[in-house]
């Protein structure tokens, strides 16, 4: 009886926890948004609205990437740097001048496009290789990803500017269907298939099996080294379609695109309360924390606040959300 | 490993042969703060393309500084060792370069500033362009654009950094006689495309309708704001914008009439300090580059004068093809 009333305390705490971690950082978000929609008349109009969507659909693509690499105990640093690779690499081929627009406007894009995902999938099949083949800590392999993938993508563009992209091209960052625009349309389609595939196939719970115990995955049979190096994968190809929206965004790819990247990406599946050491976590957490970080820069913007308190807050919202992660862990 | 010792031999015997061939030819090292972005490529490039480097009367060797105030420290007290005869210096940060110049000094090789500046009073001569100009050109095109009337927004370079101290002081001084003119937002993007895009994008839902005028500190900026125009469904002709330093992507976007932009010659200033590095190492030298009769605003006076002016060139719709017709 006694024991019982143990085990239900401690479920009761558990599941305290967890509802508060998870309702806790939406809680955070619609309160910052009660906040702000009081604080300044312009924020709840449906043209900030599709602002602040859109400015969170760069990192919030990158943070899905990394959702996945984070669930199996891995990190992967080298997003900020794929994003300038793959920007660069595929606008050069979308370029006004360039082979693809002198053939039409059938492959003015799709070709391009086609090129700059490979780009990213290549960079994080090379990252998952090192991981899950030769055991190199990820967070060494990435690093050096982070540095090689930049200098690559200096030397393919001898440092300057890809500018003058398509229209076709362009549309990825700059058109809209249905007046939705592409970059919030991606991120949605991203989001859903990255929600499909965790909550609903074999492959996602096999990345939470990974993450939440190596071991006792492999004896149960499942093939860790391929989750492992899946992961990378689709995180770099993720990158890569997130640098060709930024360099359709500005106009023109840039090889200092993305620096720090990576950061803001970790930080918004920690704030979405996905943990570090694996095994825990959603991808509907890491749309709350990119949706948070977005926000809260969008609305400090609109009422003129200094940049540099973004930044600060930003850092606060990290170190919270770790702490919640930690009262949870304690609470198991 | 035996590979490894066999090819640190030969990369030895390398240096040291080549060392041995160029000893009678001036030695000049550039150390510049980072080539990673368009605008000191094309210094670098202007450099290799000076005409005593074409003619092999000096060997000049760049040193990327990678945005990194020790790294250009170190590569000072390497050229220092190597025994190089002149450096041309243009540093990351304004004060941490004063060290490194102070050991060139010591060991007895004149530095000349090129593009930024450095707080030192070793400096043989320093050939760069005043910003604060160019921050009031720029902001009085955009007020004259706009009649001296209603609402601007700044777009500031990183705080502190000397480019933006400075034309954020020439934009002040224009800002001064437009007393009927409001700034209304004044931020920093960090010379970042991406964050000025953000930035206006934000702005412009905070105003709307009340912004008539950008002053970006950078192209990237002004053209970071454009893009932010487009994407919120306006008209980039309903604004007044302009950006400083004359980068590939600013120069299409004044040709399709978009923005102003004002050239900085980073070529000339190039130029300038190498004939002015070889001066001091053989008096006799006379100045092979182009660009004295360029400039004649900025005369050559012997080489003797302690700091040379090199002039912003607006870009316009007239001068804008040759302009790019350079970059090819």
């Amino acid at each position: 009886m006694m024991a019982a009333e143990a085990s239900q305390n401690r479920d009761f705490k558990v599941i305290a926890a967890e509802y508060g971690q998870k309702y806790g950082i939406l809680m955070a978000l619609v309160l910052i948004c009660i906040i702000l929609t009081f604080a300044n008349e312009y924020f709840l109009t449906g043209r900030n609205i599709v602002n602040v969507l859109r400015q969170t659909s760069i990192n919030g693509i990158l943070a899905i990437g990394m959702t996945f690499v984070i669930l199996t105990r891995g990190i992967d640093l080298s997003v900020g740097s794929v994003v300038a690779l793959a920007g660069i690499v595929s606008a050069s081929l979308a370029t006004t001048s360039s082979t693809a627009a002198v053939l039409g406007a059938p492959y003015a894009a799709p070709i391009p496009l086609a090129v700059g995902i490979g780009v990213g999938l290549v960079a994080g099949w090379v990252n998952g290789v090192f991981v899950a083949r030769y055991n190199v800590p990820a967070f060494v392999t990435t690093l050096g990803m982070l540095s090689a993938a930049r200098g690559m993508a200096l030397l393919y563009a001898g440092g300057k500017p890809v500018p003058a992209l398509t229209d076709g091209y362009r549309f990825i960052g700059t058109g809209s269907i249905l007046g939705i625009p592409m970059p919030i349309i991606l991120f949605a389609l991203v989001f859903l298939g990255a929600w499909f595939v965790l909550t609903s196939t074999r492959f996602g719970r096999q990345v939470y099996a990974v993450g939440g115990n190596p071991h006792a995955a492999r004896v149960s049979g499942i093939n860790v080294r391929r989750v492992r190096l899946l992961v990378y994968v689709i995180s770099g190809g993720l990158a890569g379609i997130a640098g060709m929206i930024l360099a359709a965004r500005t106009g023109s790819a840039l090889t200092q695109a993305g620096i720090a990247y990576e950061l803001d990406a970790i930080a918004a599946v920690v704030i979405g309360g996905t943990s570090l050491s694996g095994g825990v976590g959603k991808v509907t957490g890491t749309l709350i924390g990119a949706l948070l970080i977005a926000v809260v820069n969008n609305g400090l913007d609109l009422m003129g606040v200094e940049s540099y308190y973004q930044q600060v807050i930003k850092g606060a919202l990290i170190i919270a959300a770790v702490m919640l992660d930690r009262a949870r862990h304690k609470a198991e | 490993m035996k590979t490894l010792m066999k090819t640190m031999t030969l990369a030895a015997v390398l240096l040291s042969s080549t060392a041995a061939v160029a000893q009678d030819k001036p030695k000049i090292g550039a150390a510049v703060y980072g080539l990673n972005a368009e605008f000191m490529q094309l210094w670098a490039a202007a450099l290799e393309d000076h005409p005593a480097v074409k003619d092999g009367l000096v060997d000049v060797t760049i040193f990327d500084g990678r945005y990194d105030a020790l790294v250009q420290q170190e590569q000072f007290e390497t050229m220092i060792t190597q025994g190089y005869d002149a450096i041309i210096f243009v540093p990351i940060d304004i004060e941490a370069g004063a060290e490194a110049v102070q050991l060139a000094h010591d060991a007895g090789i004149p530095v000349f500033g090129s593009n930024t500046r450095v707080n030192s009073d070793l400096l043989n001569a320093y050939v760069g362009s005043d910003d604060v100009q160019s921050g009031y050109m720029e902001a009085k095109y955009v007020l004259d654009q706009i009649g001296c009337t209603g609402n601007v927004v700044v777009i500031e370079g990183p705080i502190g950094q000397s480019a933006q101290i400075q034309r954020l002081e020439g934009n002040e001084k224009a800002l001064a006689e437009c007393p009927d003119v409001e700034v209304v937002e004044q931020q920093t993007a960090n010379w970042s495309r991406a964050e000025a895009q953000t930035l206006m994008e934000n702005w412009l839902t905070a105003h709307p309708g009340d912004i008539a005028g950008v002053i970006g500190q950078n192209d990237e900026m002004a053209l970071g704001a454009i893009e932010a125009i487009k994407a919120a469904g306006l008209s980039v002709n309903d604004f007044a914008i302009a950006g400083i330093d004359g980068v590939t992507d600013a120069l299409l976007a004044v040709k399709a009439d978009e923005m102003a932009s004002i050239l900085q010659d980073g070529a000339a200033q190039a130029q300038g300090a190498l004939d002015l590095a070889i001066k001091a190492v053989n008096p006799d030298y006379e100045p092979m580059s182009k660009i004295w009769e360029q400039y004649p605003d900025m005369p050559w006076n012997g080489g003797s004068d302690k700091e040379y002016n090199v002039p912003w060139t607006p870009v316009t719709l007239e001068n804008v093809d040759a302009l790019l017709e350079m970059r090819q």
